[in-house]
């Protein structure tokens, strides 16, 4: 009775042995095997004695993007391309949904498995995991020279480069040709003539500008062009860098006292708060011309060409007005770097994961995602096929100053009491003074130390 | 009793004591061995977590490096000045208050529904159960274009009828969001509550109601000196399981609101994740979530003592 016991109590300790190291062990021998099997069988050159190891098979990337449509496309072929060049090896591809996906990779390298390869949009958001020691520098083992300046300068930090550029974007106002021409309307030059499209598109019962504010990003572009139209370009380098202006500066208030008067006008549609722009809520009324504007980046016309083709025709854009009186000028955008590439420093092939990061910021992903997914290549070299890149190129090119995100600029915990203070705007629940002293307030907690 | 006369009866049998400490030992072996693979597993993923939780709870951590500062309860005296988290306490109250109203009696209609003589009961025994079928994060962005402001069915009903004063973006606008979810989560558990109360209705002896019938009870009668004292006990076990389900609920919520527009529908558990995985503070996410498990431990123990207390009555 006993013995049996005895050893029924060991087979289930070993069955739980066995059960929890299986899945490191028991699959990386499957691999070998199966891959010594084409070993021999494809590549006779290799040198038989050589350990696999070294050879670079049966090894495993990860690499996690948030890309959709064309883009997406590009990064696959940047994958087949790299997979061929190296054979053996695999790389496993999460296409993650914007919003989730910060959380997820914040949980991931928490938690001690970080994908090897990551996406990431420069600026505070990289840095945050630079700091924790999280990402490797990849400045050596990349040709830095290939890459637009200001792209490549939102993943260096301290002179230390850590990631890799693929395209920019900037932030135009989309609109409708066709709404525009029916109540006989002109791009505007300065914001009262902005004003004067509101007011006759509001009037004619159409929502002049959609916007999906649930995503807070969304509603955060009409705070920073406003602060910049009214503060200059200076303005949010001052606040940030702590030297000068702060984020209640005068012309922070005036932003967010036009951004309530463009409310109270019925600039927005209803309950703008709680619409999701992962989810198409304001592109749906785009499409259906019941608005006529959107203040967005440039892969509005990825979404539109993966959703409504034949919208294309009809959409147009100018830059955001500058205000009188103002020191920011109509040619000052607000724009970003996405996606940046980054290796991981737990990553276990480092040397592979620093090649696929080369292989998706090279100049043929550029290319294709300019062509096709409508956005400014951060790789220099690359001829635009696409006339509507071009004008946006151009328009970066031309240019004065470029306004990075704020939110993904700055620290984590700050930007979010920047969204979170501007969906309140939005929501009319707090006062713009209110609003300005909570970043303030946050900022000096964060950045004066 | 019957336990003592076996137990005479094996001392009979059994001659040497030696034997019997044997057997006990082997007994107990036994057991340990039954009881082991759960009690680790509990032990590991949640009296260990819990532990861990207080831990992190003291120190400033962003949870992505190792950098960790020690603040003693620093992290709860802040969290005792944090308007947003009283704000999601309220909310979560809200919650619990609303579900112990709406989804227990509406189960039990349901289920009471479900035994009346009506044709194609099979049916709408389906149909009431699809809510709990189907996937939280499906649900929400169902719901979002339900109660979409501008083209969502809800609107669209409440013009048909006559009512567009009513109509408005139901998630969009603070007053009305948390109504709107709370709605929501209700709709999905109810359900939940419904199968509970028919297995328990089917349990009640037919007799009972027999005598009832007998004895000339009306319909109202009968439920009232029948059915609802019987299932007084499940009823108690369900409250329970709504009022922490509320205390800790996230799904919804993260899939609809986010917890906005401007905090009005955070929840703990929705302000924890913030906190900890998009602020990256993971000590004070971890002084949330301890706060959060403190609160529903104390609410289930005063459950407890008043059911406790109530059987004593009886």
């Amino acid at each position: 009775m006993k013995k049996k016991l005895m050893f029924l109590l060991v087979l289930v300790s070993l069955l739980f042995v066995v059960a929890c190291n299986s899945t490191s062990s028991g699959s990386d021998s499957e691999k070998d095997n199966t891959d010594s099997g084409q070993e021999t069988g494809s590549s006779s050159e290799n040198n038989s004695g050589e350990s696999k190891g070294d050879s670079g098979a049966d090894k495993t990337l990860t690499l996690w993007h948030i890309e959709t449509g064309p883009s997406e496309e590009a990064i696959n072929q940047a994958v087949e391309r790299f997979e061929e060049k190296n054979p053996g090896v695999t790389v496993e591809v999460s296409q993650i949904e914007n919003d989730p996906y910060k959380s997820k990779l914040s949980v991931a390298m928490g938690g001690g498995n970080p994908p090897d390869v990551f996406h990431s949009w420069g600026g505070g958001w990289l840095k945050q995991f630079v700091d924790a020691g999280q990402v490797r520098e990849i400045g050596n083992d990349i040709d830095t020279s290939i890459y637009n300046e200001a792209a490549l300068s939102v993943a260096t930090f301290d002179d230390k480069v850590y990631g890799a550029p693929v395209s920019m974007d900037v932030v135009p106002v989309f609109y409708n040709k066709d709404i525009f021409a029916k109540y006989d309307l002109e791009e505007p030059e300065t914001y009262d003539e902005l004003l004067t499209i509101v007011e006759t598109l509001e009037s004619n019962r159409i929502i002049p500008f959609t916007l999906a504010n649930q995503s807070k990003w969304t509603g955060s572009f009409y705070m920073m062009y406003l602060a910049e139209r009214f503060g200059g370009p200076e303005l949010f380098n001052e606040a940030f860098g702590r030297t000068g202006r702060g984020f209640d500066d005068e012309a922070y208030v005036k932003a967010a006292e036009k951004i309530q008067e463009l409310v109270k006008m019925n600039a927005f549609p209803d309950g703008v708060n709680g619409m999701n722009y992962d989810t198409g809520q304001s592109r749906q009324l785009l499409y259906a011309e019941k608005a006529g504007m959107q203040v967005m980046g440039g892969w509005l016309l990825n979404n539109v060409r993966d959703e409504m083709p034949e919208f294309e025709d009809k959409l147009g854009f100018f830059l955001f007005p500058a205000v009188d009186g103002g020191e920011g000028k109509k040619n000052h955008v607000v724009g970003g770097v996405s996606p940046v590439f980054s290796v991981t420093k737990s990553s276990e092939n480092p040397d592979l994961a620093a090649e696929l990061v080369k292989e998706l910021a090279s100049v043929e992903t550029a290319e294709y995602m300019s062509n096709k997914a409508g956005s400014i290549s951060a790789v220099n070299g690359v001829e635009y096929e696409d006339p509507y890149i071009q004008k946006m190129s151009d328009v970066l090119a031309n240019s004065e100053a470029m306004q990075t995100y704020y939110d993904q600029t700055l620290p984590p915990e700050l930007a979010q009491v920047h969204l979170d203070t501007t969906q309140a705007l939005f929501g009319l629940s707090m006062t713009p003074e209110e609003a300005v002293k909570k970043v303030e307030e946050k900022a000096k907690e964060l950045l004066d130390k | 009793m019957l336990e003592k006369v076996e137990k005479l009866s094996a001392q009979q049998v059994t001659t040497s004591t030696l034997i019997k400490k044997a057997k006990k030992r082997k007994e107990i072996l036994t057991i340990v061995g039954f009881i082991a693979p759960a009690l680790i597993v509990y032990g590991v993923y949640v009296v260990y977590s819990i532990f861990m939780t207080f831990y992190y709870s003291m120190f400033d951590w962003s949870g992505i490096d190792k950098n960790l500062v020690f603040l003693g309860l620093d992290n709860y005296i802040k969290l005792f000045q944090d308007d947003i988290f009283w704000k999601s306490l309220g909310n979560n109250s809200l919650l619990v208050i609303t579900s112990l109203l709406t989804q227990i009696p509406l189960g039990l209609i349901m289920a009471l529904l479900l035994f009346s003589p009506i044709r194609g009961m099979r049916f709408f025994r389906s149909i009431y159960f699809m809510p709990f079928l189907m996937s939280t994060v499906a649900i929400g962005i169902l719901f979002i274009f339900i109660y979409d402001g501008n083209f969502g069915l809800l609107n669209g009903l409440l013009g048909a009828i006559g009512l567009e004063s009513l109509q408005q973006a139901w998630i969009g606008n603070e007053q009305t969001a948390i109504w709107a979810v709370i709605a929501t989560v209700c709709w999905q558990f109810a359900p939940f509550y419904m199968i509970l109360f028919r297995a328990a209705i089917v349990g009640i002896p037919e007799e009972l109601y027999e005598a009832a019938d007998i004895d000339g009870a009306k319909k109202w009668q009968r439920f009232k000196n029948i059915t609802l004292p019987l299932l007084m006990p499940i009823i108690i076990t369900s409250s329970i399981l709504s009022i922490i389900g509320s205390l800790k609920y996230f799904d919804l919520i993260y899939v609809m609101t986010g917890g906005g527009p401007n905090n009005s529908t955070e929840l703990m558990a929705t302000y924890m994740y913030r906190q900890t995985f998009t602020n990256f503070n993971m000590g004070y996410g971890s002084t949330i979530s301890f706060s959060m498990f403190m609160i529903a431990l104390g609410v289930t123990v005063v459950i407890l003592l008043g059911d406790k207390r109530r059987r004593g009555e009886e």
